[in-house]
């Protein structure tokens, strides 16, 4: 699953006046089943730069069935995100990896159903393919999309957007806030600031769900994600229905733990083995290092394809963006983030 | 040999038994109507509503979203909250003050170290969730927290009930009514959807519409039926329409519904009603009526009233007068369709249990009572059977 694919660029395009592009593949005959996608998941590319090897995953930003298309907004000083805006061009291969993520939103057809959903800069990506996704096949449902961004020039997929609103004025709301209005704007935002829990408390009451199976789906920067959260379940929503996604932005790393050494008791579905864990060294390295192999991709604590469960012995990570509360609590951790607390370690890849 | 009334024997009309068995299975298995939208307004409102044997209530959280939950206390049993009310977080049982939040949860047992010395596992006694949903500014329960969306239940049936979105509009109070009819429940539905009846029984208070262009079927156990204005009423319509239009021009007429089990809607060009039927007893059912209008001006309803005054003026009357009336409190002289409508579902009703009874053949259009019959059967038979595949 986690094998690479060669996939053509058929499109390059800038968005956002080139802060940001969105890369069209073209599938090899025979390759579009299994490289079909839900709503929400991301692929994770494998470049080549200066020497060493880069993984980076993106969120599809197309629904599925339409063309594979990823968006990557441009990082100040990013090397892979600016090697996409720049050293591309139509018809270059790149090294592309299965969809997966279990941030999905899949449309159910009898379902009736209110989606809320709360999105901030690139986190848009994912969001849009799934607002596009209920629109086109969950009929009896409605999506509200409250999406904050800094300037009008900043919106991604603004236009996009707007035909979505205009095609299905009973079904799709879409409400803009930005934290740095130009004064002089044709643009009609709907709230200046952050996208903070008075504007989630302001959305939900101008348009109270009808539905009343409602799904609140969040993804941005940490910090909005935590905002946005926090505020949801201040009124009381229930956890299981709060859908996250960390993206863009800074994450932040919590780095303050140094792993001590370990033995690691590792069961794969080929095995089981013992091997040691360097001092500071993350679980995954230590399996990679010892020739081992486990899935893994974005090596950054948000796709979730290290994950694995641990049965003995503690961990600590430095990020699990790509885990919730709950979980964790079932013992889940990601391999790329997680470096060891105790000299014993028991961990699960098999399920 | 049973006596048959078409598909159904005559004491599915008369006997406590098919009450009770109606009660189980259809009325305890299916969306039920359960109040407007606008009952709710607000995070903390709640009500509660009588769904078969079911008592349910429904209360809005903070995040605007409603719960529904049965209203009996994980306790001793006791219904928690009463008709309608507001509350700010939490939901007590009058008996022992056993407090619920409004997931559900049980959140406070008073004393309860002294009262429970062997502990009490409150994780195990929230409330028993039921399903609700909003559906065409309607609330609706369903016992089964994993009940059928709405979306399959009245996905079919929903186009043919005519463009209104009830949302917009806004209740006329004074025609807020609840009384009882002294008649099956099963009577008053045939009675709603009886084509035939239409031209006779109401031959002076419903001919501005045109009954012999009715269309009219089913959608699984849903009856649609939709008719034209007649040619003098649609003449000058705009000018006719009683009060201001509730549905954009060029949509006329009436649309009439009875969706399953007893749940009718009468919905025209410048109104939208419901007309919900509860069976209180093999021979008392209860009808509560709620209209709604345009959302406009007091001033536009005046002119409107003012511009079709002509044409309502000479229109209509009582379908009896002077000595075929028996007095004034005669229905029958009312010139009003649904005294008319009452007084024929209860002389029925006297007839069911006599000897000599013995039902005539069914007309064309009587054809949607007779399917009717066949969908009562059908969904008990269907709920009778899904309760023996889970025994």
């Amino acid at each position: 699953m986690f094998e690479f694919h060669r996939l053509t660029i058929k499109e390059l395009r800038p968005e956002i006046g080139g802060a940001a592009t969105s890369v069209t593949f073209d599938l090899p005959a025979g390759a579009s089943e299994s490289f079909s996608w839900e709503a929400g998941q991301h692929v994770t590319l494998r470049f080549d730069l200066n020497g060493a090897e880069q993984r980076r995953s993106y969120t599809v930003s197309n629904p599925p069935g339409a063309p594979l298309r990823i968006t990557v907004k441009r990082e100040k000083g990013g090397l892979v995100s600016n090697h996409i805006a720049t050293a591309l061009s139509p018809g270059d291969q790149i090294e592309v990896a299965l969809p997966f993520g279990r941030f999905v939103l899949a449309p159910d057809r009898p379902a009736r159903r209110t989606h809320y959903f709360f999105g901030a800069g690139s986190g848009i990506t994912p969001l849009f393919a799934m607002i596009h996704a209920v629109l086109s096949d969950e009929p009896h449902s409605v999506a509200h999309l409250i999406f904050g961004n800094r300037s009008a020039d900043e919106i991604l997929f603004r236009e996009e957007l707007d035909q979505l609103a205009a095609l299905h004025p009973d079904r799709f709301s879409l409400r803009h806030t930005l934290s740095a209005p130009k004064l002089l704007s044709w643009f009609s935002l709907w709230r200046s600031g952050r996208l903070d829990a008075d504007a989630v408390r302001a959305a939900i009451g101008e348009t109270p769900p009808v539905a009343q199976d409602v799904q609140y789906w969040i993804c941005g920067p940490g910090a909005m994600n935590g905002d946005v959260k926090s505020a949801l379940m201040g009124v009381d929503v229930p956890a299981n229905r709060i859908h996250m996604e960390s993206f863009g932005g800074a994450q932040e790393l919590d780095s303050s733990v140094t792993g001590c050494a370990a033995t690691l008791r590792l069961h794969l579905p080929s095995g089981s083995h013992d091997i040691p864990v360097e001092e500071g060294q993350t679980l995954l390295a230590a399996i990679r290092s010892n020739g081992l192999s486990v899935p893994f991709s974005c090596q950054s604590g948000v796709c979730g394809a290290c994950r694995a469960r641990i049965s003995d012995g503690t961990v600590h990570m430095r990020n699990r963006m790509a885990l919730e509360d709950s979980d964790i609590g079932k013992g889940e951790i990601l391999s790329c983030q997680s470096v060891a607390q105790t000299e014993w370690l028991e961990v699960d890849f098999r399920s | 040999m049973t006596k048959m009334y078409h598909r159904l024997p005559v004491e599915a009309y008369t006997s406590q038994e098919w009450f009770d068995r109606e009660q189980q299975l259809i009325f305890s298995r299916s969306w039920r109507y359960a109040g407007l939208r606008e009952d709710l307004p607000e995070p903390g409102h709640y009500l509660s509503v009588q769904a078969g044997l079911n008592n349910i209530f429904i209360v809005m959280g903070r995040d605007h979203r409603l719960r529904a939950f049965h209203n009996i206390c994980r306790h001793r049993g006791t219904q928690l909250i009463r008709a309608v009310g507001k509350t700010q977080k939490a939901l007590t049982c009058p008996y022992h003050d056993w407090t619920y939040d409004l997931e559900g949860n049980l959140i406070s047992v008073p004393d309860e170290e002294s009262e429970y010395p062997g502990g009490l596992d409150k994780g195990c006694l929230g409330l028993k969730p039921a399903s609700v949903d909003i559906w065409r500014g309607m609330l609706f329960v369903h016992p089964d927290a994993d009940a059928p969306t709405l979306a399959e239940w009245f996905g079919e049936v929903e186009p043919l009930l005519g463009p209104h979105n009830p949302a917009e509009l806004v209740e006329y109070p004074e025609a807020r009514r609840s009384y009882e009819i002294k008649a099956n429940w099963k009577i008053v539905v045939e009675n709603y959807i009886d084509v035939y009846h239409l031209s006779h029984l109401h031959s002076n208070t419903l001919h501005m519409y045109d009954h012999a262009r009715a269309e009219y079927g089913w959608k699984g156990p849903h009856y649609h039926f939709w008719e034209p204005p007649a040619p003098d009423y649609a003449k000058e319509l705009e000018k006719n329409l009683p009060s201001p239009r509730v549905i954009p021009e060029p949509h006329v007429g009436a649309w009439v519904p009875m969706l399953f089990p007893g749940i009718g809607l009468g919905a025209s060009e410048d109104s939208w009603n419901i007309f919900v039927i509860t069976p209180l007893g093999p021979d008392l059912t209860r009808i509560e009526n709620r209209t709604k209008l345009a959302d406009v001006s007091a001033w536009e309803f005046t002119k409107q009233e003012w511009r079709s005054a002509g044409f309502w003026q000479g229109f209509g009357g009582p379908k009896y007068s002077g000595e075929d009336a028996a007095g004034e409190e005669d229905p029958m002289a009312s010139g009003d369709f649904t005294s008319e409508d009452i007084y024929a579902c209860e002389q029925q009703q006297k007839s069911l249990t006599s000897p000599y009874l013995e039902i005539g053949p069914a007309a064309v259009g009587e054809s949607p009572i007779t399917h009717h019959q066949q969908a009562v059967l059908d969904f008990m038979a269907l709920q009778a059977k899904a309760t023996a595949d889970n025994v």
